[in-house]
């Protein structure tokens, strides 16, 4: 269920030179709980495993790691990652198949914070440092750094956002969570429904998951819209999510009418900001996030220094600061001018 | 002696037709009283623009399950759908972004695309001789896989206007899926109740043994019955990318449960032998139902997939207790 990038192919032969010796210096952590495993110089080979595969924001991941990568020497990278953000048993296999190849260090992201607290246990006792991006686990090891969004702060700004968006007065929102029960998912929804709490003048009529399916999100947004006919606002919290309501509202001739805020940017929600369906994005930096967590993990296992976490920041995207080169910059991260 | 077997043959046959109307009558019954409910708790659900949503809301799953009603007549399943229909999907918006193929030689494609997953599915059934399960579950994978091959895991948008006609579209008032949906409905009625195709499909359900004996070329038609579930789930799929407007790779994940299920409380058998389009149409319905109601009300996603699973428990039980009453003398 899971695709394995010809990029692995390198990557194996990567691990047979490294096996056969080349003038690696390896310097052994002292004792069981040591530290991790110090290879000054030499081929390094980098997991990096996303939630799952599919969908744009871990697409810019990708990116952003292979990036780092391409500017330091000897280091490959191995992508894979499971076809469901949902498939948490999937991605410990894989993350146990990965140490099993001994790979030099771990960059991932958890589909399950307590489940996968183990395979960050398993890697540390084999020496190999990890790092997490986007959603860690619980607990989170001292010697674990995150690089990830501050979901929870993000998701208030965007209950701030809808606010503004309508203004005084009484209005009834919708919110379109994706997952219930992710550590992602819980947090956009406790971070949304707090602040909303602050508004008084904002009533939330009705919450209904997308399963982070566009098709589902577009049923839910159409019935959300039958419930509730005066329906003033709707937050969607990931990017199938925005994909349904947005087309959702374009059916219903209420794009615009409705203020809809959105999270990430794949180019179909790009063009919802510009055509005024969607009011702002919430746009996390994928890129950066896969750019920093690499360049972070071959630090540490270069000299040994551990990285610290690391909020990898968000940008709010409307009509009107969406061509600004800093916002641009976001949006389409290239290697040649990485996002900030 | 002669003509009590026939009387004991028309007896069976006027049998195994009380008997599918009375699961059809399960499946009514249940949208009736669901229908009535909904009518009464929610203000907004009696609507012209409502119905309207839920026929569209049900026409991937309902297009979809009428291919799925044909395979499990002869006692097969096909579990590719979801990964065949996001094939289609995701090949048909690339050919018209990417090449600039036109919107309805895009559709063709997409159902072509599902043709010959489909075809695979029959020949590994039966030349292969694998069991429908683990040919389809393969096929499941393999789809899901190519998927994400051809996308690199990203959806395919960017299609010009004319690519939303298929799924966002209407002919005066009638959405153009509902359209789509009465066409293969009114085919798949059809061929189940007219065609040479649908009585070899019960009779190769019922007993496949018998029906090779008795002369039908069973390998020939098992395979169609393939090509025709995928080719629907390719087309269903297409229809699915034009809602969105766009080829999303991870669609269809778990559609495979909802069109059994439909299909299931529809009335048709696990076993084989039993199952009709309107029984199919029903089921559909009524998932689309709980699925609107659910937001309608605002009940909490998790309590519809237990709601829909207590219903598939309800539509199984009752067609075996009837299996087990009509077994009795």
């Amino acid at each position: 269920m899971r695709i394995i990038l010809s990029a692995s192919m390198a990557c194996v032969a990567a691990v047979i030179v490294l096996a056969s010796g080349c003038s690696t210096v390896t310097v052994p952590g002292s004792g069981p709980s040591g530290g991790p495993t110090v290879k000054a110089n030499g081929p390094l080979t980098l997991a990096v495993v996303p939630k799952a595969v599919g969908f744009d924001f871990w697409d810019s991941v990708r990116k952003g790691a292979q990036c780092a990568a391409s500017k330091m020497t000897d280091v490959t990278l191995q992508w894979d990652g499971v076809t469901a953000e949902t498939d948490v048993t999937g991605q410990v296999n894989l993350l146990q198949n990965f140490l099993t190849r001994q790979v030099d260090g771990l960059v991932y992201a958890a589909t399950d914070a307590k489940v996968l607290a183990q395979v960050t246990q398993d890697a540390l006792s084999r020496n190999v440092p990890v790092i997490n991006i986007d959603s860690g686990t619980n607990p989170q090891p001292d010697n674990v750094p995150v690089f990830a969004t501050d979901n929870v702060a993000a998701a208030r700004k965007a209950a701030d956002l809808l606010a503004d968006a309508l203004g005084s007065g009484h209005h009834k929102v919708a919110f379109i969570p994706f997952q219930p029960g992710t550590v992602t998912n819980d947090q956009r929804t406790k971070g949304f429904k707090e602040e909303l709490a602050k508004h008084p003048n904002l009533t939330l009529v009705a919450e209904q998951s997308s399963n982070s399916d566009p098709n589902t999100a577009l049923s839910v947004t159409e019935n959300i819209l039958t419930a509730n006919p005066d329906l003033d606002g709707i937050f969607a919290a990931n990017e199938p999510g925005v994909i349904g309501a947005t087309n959702a509202l374009n059916q219903a001739g209420k794009a615009g009418k409705i203020k809809l805020i959105g999270w990430d940017a794949s180019p179909d929600e790009v063009k919802g900001v510009t055509s005024g369906a969607i009011t702002a994005l919430v746009v996390q930096n994928p890129f950066r996030m896969g750019f920093d967590s690499v360049t972070a993990m071959v630090q540490t296992v270069r000299t040994g220094r551990l990285a610290a976490s690391e909020d990898t920041g968000v940008t709010f995207v409307t009509q009107r600061n969406i061509n600004e080169p800093q916002v641009q910059a976001v949006l389409q991260p290239s290697c040649a001018s990485p996002p900030a | 002696m002669g003509s009590q077997r026939r009387g004991v043959a028309s007896l069976d046959a006027w049998r195994d037709r009380v008997r599918s109307a009375l699961s059809q009558l399960a499946a009514a019954g249940a949208v009736i009283v669901l229908f009535s409910y909904l009518s009464f708790a929610s203000d907004a659900f009696i609507s012209a623009n409502n119905l309207i949503n839920i026929g569209v809301q049900s026409a991937v799953v309902a297009i979809t399950a009428i291919g799925m009603t044909l395979v499990i007549i002869t006692a097969g399943i096909d579990l590719s759908v979801g990964s065949v229909a996001a094939l289609a999907g995701v090949l048909g918006a690339l050919l018209v972004v990417e090449y600039g193929v036109p919107v309805p030689l895009a559709i063709v494609g997409g159902a072509v695309t599902g043709a010959i997953a489909g075809m695979v599915n029959g020949v590994l059934v039966t030349q292969a001789g694998m069991a429908p399960f683990i040919a389809t579950l393969g096929m499941l994978s393999v789809a899901r896989g190519l998927v994400y091959i051809v996308t690199g895991s990203v959806a395919v948008s960017g299609a010009p206007p004319e690519f939303k006609l298929l799924g966002q579209g209407r002919l005066g008032a009638l959405p153009i899926p509902v359209l789509a949906l009465v066409i293969v409905a009114l085919a798949g009625h059809f061929i189940l109740t007219r065609a040479k195709l649908g009585r070899y499909a019960y009779a190769m359900g019922s007993n496949a043994e018998a029906a090779r004996l008795s002369g039908i070329p069973v390998k020939r038609y098992l395979s169609i019955v393939y090509i025709i579930s995928g080719t629907l789930a390719g087309f269903a799929g297409m229809i699915a990318a034009s809602r969105v407007d766009s080829g999303q790779p991870n669609f269809g994940i778990g559609l495979e449960l909802d069109v059994i299920a439909a299909t299931v409380i529809g009335g048709a058998s696990l076993f084989g032998g039993e199952g009709t389009v309107i029984g199919t149409l029903l089921g559909a319905l009524l998932i689309a139902l709980i699925r609107n109601g659910s937001v309608l009300l605002d009940i909490n996603t998790f309590y519809q997939q237990v709601i829909i699973g207590v219903i598939i428990w309800i539509a199984v039980f009752w067609d075996q207790y009837r299996r087990r009453r009509a077994a009795s003398p």
